[in-house]
């Protein structure tokens, strides 16, 4: 590798890159890649790697039909092949300046997430696309493509900085009006919406995408480390809260976002989605390599 | 009448504390400014606020905790500051003498929870100046056998408290008379000084003070003291049942078989109902001597006689042991063991005072009567001596030997008198009563009848003196007739009548042998009276005289000295200065008085003294609280004729029955200490919850 930018250390330190460099994207799903990839896809196709027979029926192409076999048993044999593809990968950032909380804020290690991702869909030439929810309409991010792109993703993913909060039904809304294809798509997000973020999944549902959802939380907000009388003011609306903190209090936290956690996983895998309720002091290293492996997303 | 609360606090003082809680509230209702703090996202914190609005009453008041804690602790203070109580009755009068009886009964334990009677008079009269309200004044009176003001009239509680507090248990017998004649005394001075002082008060006539006896009434009726000045309360302490064994006397004596030897008797009385096995267990300078087992029939005594050891010299003490039954103690320890001292009698100080008697000087001079006695031999002419005199008045001697002369007066010591009557009038006036010989005779032998050969019929065989001495064969060429005066004992009798015998005076024994051994002639000249000395009986005789009246123990022997009594200390004429060291080793120095005596009353302690001349121990002597009356400790009882139930006994002082008050001296239970307690433990945990927000 040349010369990097500083930041890329922060976002794909070498060791990382040495680990992700074995790793591959994986769906589970069966989607139509537009340019042959290196991907064996479960589509039949063509390829060198024989994949089944199955009986000729009017409209195969004939340059598929086993000559071999119709000399031997004089029927017509169509051979199989696999099918070799690339993979459309999608990473969405959630930019709300709720993201923007924490050590490492929740944002950078989104950024990190998706850089080590799309590292992974690169180097396995696939199609890495990484957006964020507070994106235009007509605003897209950069289509990425092989190894070589590695620079301009790390260059993309620098460049954006939380911004105006887009409620995340609308964003996701969005993300998929913008990307009408198929594929994967790993949406990072806290899923703090007031307004609920059942709504923004639905679209994904419906775009039939392979959904993966890292809920990111910082550590702030699974141990909220406060005292005393407060006013608490949300970043994005200004809305207030006042508390008097105690010991039920904080319970009462405890359960909430227990609740919270849990009603979005059970939202997620009711409707096929891949739920991973990541914090933000887990290094991003161990989560790609042990629970993420584990759901299946890399391999 | 009951009285819930008590006010302490003026007016003002009222007004300024009531400000105290709205200011509480009033700073709550001002609500503190809430720091504000950007968090990612409040909607997490909304779920739970609105969780908790559920039962917002609750969680209004658990918010305000702190407040509510704060207002707990000033009405905490706030109800301690009315004093609450209960069972108290308003005090009645403006004086009061608090007359606390601390002697020996009084340290019987016979209160619920193990506390003496004195902690419980002492609880009680705390109760009694508990309940005075501001204007009214007390004094503290202890008495045991002497009254003791403890405390001047003051309305200061704090001070009377303190000195409740500073009275301590003595090991006394009781006098109730004198500390009503002392507070009679006190209490009319006090009102003829306020007369003095304003008319009005005077005109008004205050009640008069009333006198409450705090006693278990261990005491005689009191007689013939007038209490005009007072008005009487008697507050019974102690139970009816207070069982209790003591020793009620502890003394040694020479041994009536042995004369060489001594011998303690012990007497223990059992003041229970039942008959008491108890051990007597002796000990001399702590060391175990002797044991023995007692059966002492119910409210009777029995005494019983240890063998002490031949020459023991210390401390004597007779501890008892026992065990009434499981549950019930002995009442009052302190009675349970009794002192003697035992004293040195080796040597006792001999003056012999003669013209010259060789046979007597012989018959002084064995190595056993050196063992005896120290043996100093003087003429006649030294009776006219100053320092004679001074050793004489002092009791420097033990025994004193006038032989053929008689001093002008007797001497502080035994004496033996031969061939002369003392100049006590005693002697001589029993003399004259039985007057029925003439008349005659020189001088000296002025109301004496000189009897001419009398042949001896009878000796006392009995007696100390003649013991082993064989006067069958004793011829005398003449001899005066002694008869002694009341209280004596005849020696010798003789067909002319008694010519010896022997008399106590005062603490003392005089002894005469009317014959002289040695007689003078009309040229001086020495001429035997009798043939005794060349008897074997004669130096047995005078080792006899030696060894019962030169003995110094002998002084104390007869009595034990109770608690608080003083003690007249002897010793010879050139010592200016004695040191008693008391049995807890406290030292006292003790300078000769103007009557030659050295008087020491430092005797509160029961035990065996020490007297010392330098470092020497030149004496002992014990003292003992050997008191029925107050090893009786339970309280007396009578039927209540009315109600049929058993109450402590009245009290009758002068002509005035005093009625014990069954039903306690009125005393007031106060909470007020629990309150600040709970005050400081609201304020603690106030403390911890607002560092901890640890909200219930």
């Amino acid at each position: 590798m040349l010369a990097m930018p500083t930041t890329t250390i922060n976002l794909l330190p070498p060791d990382l890159l040495a680990q992700l460099e074995r790793l591959e994207l994986v769906t589970r799903k069966v989607f139509r890649g537009r340019l042959k990839g290196e991907r064996r896809s479960k589509r039949k196709g063509q390829s060198v790697e024989f994949a089944d027979f199955r009986a000729y029926v009017p409209g195969d192409d004939l340059r598929s039909i086993d000559w071999n076999l119709y000399a031997r048993l004089d029927k017509l044999i169509v051979k199989l092949f696999l099918e070799e593809e690339d993979l459309h990968f999608y990473v969405l950032i959630d930019d709300s300046r709720s993201m923007d909380f924490g050590e490492p804020t929740k944002f950078e290690y989104a950024k990190q997430l998706a850089a080590a991702l799309g590292f992974i869909g690169l180097v396995r030439a696939d199609r890495v696309r990484i957006e964020t929810l507070g994106q235009g309409l007509r605003q897209h991010g950069p289509v990425l493509r092989g190894r070589k792109s590695v620079w301009r993703m790390i260059d993309y993913l620098n460049s954006i900085k939380p911004g105006d909060s887009v409620p995340l039904a609308e964003g996701i809304k969005n993300f998929c009006l913008r990307n009408t294809g198929r594929g994967v798509v790993v949406l990072v997000s806290d899923l703090m919406d007031k307004s609920g973020y059942e709504a923004g999944l639905r679209y994904l549902v419906a775009q039939r995408m392979d959904v993966y959802v890292i809920h990111l939380l910082s550590q702030e907000e699974f141990d909220p480390d406060v005292k005393g009388d407060l006013k608490l003011v949300d970043c994005e609306d200004h809305d207030v809260a006042e508390i008097s903190v105690s010991a039920p209090l904080l319970a009462r936290y405890q359960r909430a976002l227990n609740a919270f956690t849990s009603g979005a996983q059970e939202f997620c895998s009711r409707r096929g989605m891949n739920y991973l309720l990541a914090g933000n002091q887990t290094p991003v290293k161990d989560l790609i390599s042990n629970y993420l492996r584990r759901r299946g997303l890399v391999r | 009448m009951t009285e819930w609360f008590r006010n302490t606090l003026s007016g003002w003082q009222w007004a300024l504390l009531m400000l105290v809680p709205p200011a509480i509230i009033a700073l709550y209702f001002l609500k503190l400014r809430r720091l504000p703090l950007e968090v990612p996202s409040t909607y997490l914190w909304k779920r739970s606020i609105d969780d908790l609005h559920v039962n917002s009453l609750w969680q209004r008041l658990r918010q305000n905790l702190l407040m509510f804690l704060q207002l707990l602790l000033v009405v905490l203070a706030i109800v301690a500051l009315l004093r609450p109580g209960w069972q108290g009755s308003r005090l009645a009068g403006q004086r009061f003498i608090l007359l606390i009886d601390n002697s020996a009964s009084m340290s019987a334990t016979d209160i619920d929870g193990g506390s003496s009677r004195l902690d419980e008079a002492k609880q009680l009269a705390e109760g009694l100046v508990d309940q005075m309200d501001s204007g009214m004044s007390a004094m503290i009176i202890s008495f045991a056998e002497k009254p003791r003001v403890v405390q001047e009239f003051t309305s200061n509680r704090r001070l009377l408290r303190e000195r409740l507090a500073s009275i301590q248990p003595t090991a006394r017998g009781t006098d109730l008379a004198g500390a009503l004649e002392l507070a009679n005394t006190l209490a009319a001075a006090g009102k003829s000084a306020r007369a003095g002082s304003d008319d009005e008060a005077a005109a008004a006539e205050p009640p008069p003070p009333t006198a409450y006896i705090l006693s278990d009434g261990r005491f005689e009726d009191v007689e013939g003291v007038a209490v005009d000045h007072l008005k009487l309360a008697y507050v019974p302490v102690g139970s009816f049942d207070a069982p209790n064994l003591a020793i009620t006397a502890l003394s040694t004596r020479r041994n009536e078989e042995r004369p060489e030897g001594q011998q303690a008797f012990v007497q223990v009385a059992n003041f229970t109902e039942k008959p008491q096995k108890a051990v007597i267990e002796l000990t001399l300078d702590g060391r175990f001597l002797d044991a023995a087992e007692l059966r002492v029939p119910a409210g009777e005594t029995s005494g019983r006689v240890f063998p002490l050891p031949t020459g023991a010299v210390g401390a004597l003490s007779a501890r008892l042991k026992y065990r009434l039954d499981s549950t019930t103690r002995d009442s009052l320890p302190q009675d349970d063991i009794g002192y003697a001292a035992l004293n040195d009698t080796g040597t006792g100080d001999v003056l012999v005072v003669t013209p010259g008697d060789a046979a007597l000087e012989l018959a002084l001079s064995t190595q056993r009567a050196a063992r005896l006695a120290k043996i100093a031999v003087v003429s006649p002419a030294t009776l006219e001596s100053a320092e004679y005199r001074r050793d004489a008045e002092n009791g420097a001697y033990d025994l004193i030997i006038y032989d053929q002369c008689v001093p002008a007066q007797m001497p502080r010591s035994n004496t033996v008198f031969v061939g002369r009557l003392p100049s006590a009038s005693t002697w001589r006036q029993s003399h004259d009563a039985n007057d029925n010989i003439d008349e005659e005779g020189n001088e000296e032998h002025a109301g004496a009848a000189l009897v001419v050969a009398p042949q001896i019929i009878d000796w006392d065989r009995a007696s100390p003196l003649l013991a082993n001495v064989e006067l069958g064969d004793v011829e005398i060429a003449d001899s005066l007739v002694v008869r002694p005066p009341p209280g004596g004992t005849v020696l010798i009798e003789t067909t002319a009548g008694p010519i010896a015998a022997i008399a106590p005076r005062e603490n003392y024994q005089d002894a005469v042998l009317g014959f002289e051994i040695v007689g003078r002639d009309a040229a001086g000249a020495a001429t035997a009276n009798t043939n005794w000395p060349i008897k074997p009986a004669y130096p047995t005789f005078w080792l006899n005289v030696l060894e019962y009246s030169a003995a110094p123990s002998e002084r104390h022997e007869s009595s034990a000295i109770r608690p608080g009594r003083p003690v007249q200390l002897r010793a010879p004429a050139k010592v200016e200065r004695l040191t008693v060291v008391a049995p807890d080793g406290r030292e006292t120095t003790v300078d000769r008085s103007d009557q030659g005596t050295f008087p020491f009353t430092g005797t509160d302690q029961p035990g065996v003294y020490q007297v010392r001349q330098g470092a020497a121990v030149t004496d002992r002597f014990a003292v003992d609280l050997f008191d029925r009356a107050e090893s009786d400790v339970s309280v007396r009882p009578t039927q209540d004729p009315e109600s049929q139930t058993v109450r402590p006994a009245d009290v009758r002082i002068g002509h005035v029955n005093v009625a014990a008050t069954t039903d306690r001296a009125p005393s007031r239970h106060e909470i007020w200490k629990v309150l600040l307690a709970c005050a400081l433990f609201v304020l603690v945990l106030e403390w911890y919850i607002y560092n901890r927000r640890v909200y219930l």
